[in-house]
């Protein structure tokens, strides 16, 4: 099955933790400053220039990392092939679906903004 | 890709096993990472509904509500904290820092102990 | 001294089952690998590996108190009893202690364990500098025990595909050698989700190696030969 290679996904995860690092690490440090933080504070925010990207960024860096992640997992414990592709196929549905609706979330907000 | 039933027997009770600390924080480290996975669709549509409307902003601040929900949190605090560190000694370990045997002991026991804390520390920060 | 160990007779193909033993250590008797041999004589059906006891051959190899570990190098003081004693973890089981090692030497073979050269041959032997003789230590030790193969859970689950911290060892030990010029081939061939890239840096096969010797660096340097050829 070579739907990574196994050099390239090591480093996407490699990579992907980097920005999950930065970004989780200075979002919980940043916290305490943007509290007390209401409904309109958090729309303008997650609508921003800045805001915006950086939360897709977020999910993107989690989506790819989350993939060769469970893909490794995967690999190792399911063996036999059919389960194996259905579970793989199951994982890929829920990361894609997890980026559209972060996406989509977004644009309204953004569009609204 | 399917593997033959083996005709000779193996011997892999892994509970007969005695697992190096090393093992332990990297299994916790895949538990963690399954965990967190599983929360992420949740935390995808927490964050939509933060979004829609102010109602919704105001259900998503004060989740915490339940014991139930405040003990979930306390796990998911945990496996990302775990994570998050563990993935840290590893990025560092691919580059040769600490990858040594004794210090690779000494950090994964650090892990192990530092997660639960941090977390704790987390969640009453969460809760306040 | 009490034993428990793993007795298992393809003749009667009966389950596997774990047997009682008590035997007295006489003078002189400092490693595990005297007690088997004392245990021996009073158990003749009771079926191991051993040859140079003094940790050279590597077939003594075995799961001590959950453990993998050379017999004749674990010294008797200190072991918890009753001792505990299996084949090593995840490969096929002949008879007692006695394991299947046919795949474990394949993923051997198939890193091509051999100088690859193909420059002509010099008047007098390859010479080497200090420096470069010196990358070899660490990695020419090894002496193919399998205790750390047998170890590492990466390899349990994918025994059939995933190299092994052996196999990965003797791999980077050509790699590593200044008179082999297959390095990008190597290289190549180990480029695999499943050769290489099972591992997951658990260490565990570090933590075994009754030669002191440490696979999971090995397979560290190979990840960065890796990335340096790529960038
Ligand atoms: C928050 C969302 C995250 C999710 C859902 C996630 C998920 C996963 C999963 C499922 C694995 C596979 C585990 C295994 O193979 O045993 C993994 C591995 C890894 N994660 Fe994460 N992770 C997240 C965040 C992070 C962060 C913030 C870091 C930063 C340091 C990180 C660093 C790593 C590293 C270095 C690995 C590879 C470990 C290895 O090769 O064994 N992860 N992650
Ligand atoms: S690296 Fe160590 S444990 Fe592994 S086969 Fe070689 S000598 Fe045995
Ligand atoms: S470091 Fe790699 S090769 Fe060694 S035991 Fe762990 S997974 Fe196996
Ligand atoms: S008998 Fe040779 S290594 Fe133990």
């Amino acid at each position: 099955m070579r739907l990574f290679d196994g050099q390239r996904a090591w480093v996407v995860q490699r990579i992907s933790a980097l920005l999950l690092l930065v970004l989780i690490v200075f979002g919980v440090l940043a916290l305490p400053f943007a509290s007390p933080l209401d409904f309109s504070g958090w729309r303008a925010f997650a609508g921003g220039v800045l805001g915006g990207p950086l939360i897709a960024l977020l999910f993107g860096a989690l989506c790819a990392h989350a993939w060769v992640g469970m893909r490794d997992i995967v690999l190792d414990y399911i063996q036999p092939r059919g389960l194996r592709l259905a579970v793989l196929s199951l994982i890929a549905v829920v990361l894609l679906g997890v980026l559209v609706r972060v996406l989509l979330s977004l644009a309204t907000v953004g569009l609204a903004a | 890709m399917d593997r033959p039933p083996p005709r000779l027997p193996v011997f892999l009770n892994l509970a007969a096993i005695r697992f190096p600390i090393g093992a332990i924080a990297s299994i916790a480290h895949r538990v963690a990472g399954v965990l967190l996975f599983i929360a992420l669709p949740i935390v995808a549509l927490l964050l939509d509904a933060s979004l829609r409307s102010e109602a919704g902003f105001a259900a998503v601040r004060d989740l915490l509500s339940s014991p139930f929900r405040v003990v979930t949190a306390a796990l998911l605090s945990w496996a990302l904290v775990h994570h998050v560190l563990a993935g840290v000694r590893h990025l560092l370990m691919d580059v040769g820092v600490g990858s040594e045997l004794a210090r690779a002991r000494t950090s994964a026991r650090l892990v192990l102990v530092a997660a639960p804390a941090l977390a704790l520390l987390l969640l009453v920060w969460g809760l306040t | 001294m009490k034993l428990s160990i793993y007795r298992y007779d393809p003749e009667t193909g009966d389950p596997p089952r774990m047997q009682a033993y008590d035997v007295q250590p006489e003078a002189g008797d400092k490693k595990l690998l005297d007690l088997l041999m004392r245990l021996r004589v009073q158990d003749d059906s009771l079926s191991f590996r051993r040859s140079c006891r003094e940790g050279v051959c590597g077939s003594d190899a075995m799961n001590i108190n959950g453990r993998n570990g050379l017999a004749c190098l674990t010294a008797l003081d200190g072991l918890k009893e009753p001792i505990v004693l299996r084949p090593l973890p995840g490969f096929p089981v002949i008879r007692d202690l006695i394991v299947d090692m046919t795949q474990f030497f394949a993923h051997y073979h198939s890193i091509q364990p051999w100088l690859i050269n193909d420059q002509p041959l010099p008047e007098r032997e390859r010479l080497q500098s200090p420096t470069e003789r010196e990358r070899l230590d660490g990695l020419y030790e090894c002496i193919l025990c399998a205790c750390c193969s047998a170890f590492c859970p990466s390899y349990w689950w994918n025994p059939d595909k995933f190299i092994g911290p052996s196999g990965l060892l003797q791999a980077y030990r050509f790699i590593a050698d200044s008179r082999d010029t297959a390095t990008a081939e190597r290289l190549d061939f180990l480029d695999d989700v499943y050769r290489l890239y099972r591992c997951r840096t658990i260490m565990n096969c570090t933590e075994v190696c009754p030669k002191g010797l440490s696979p999971s660096h090995a397979i560290e340097r190979i990840r960065l030969a890796l990335l340096r050829r790529s960038s």
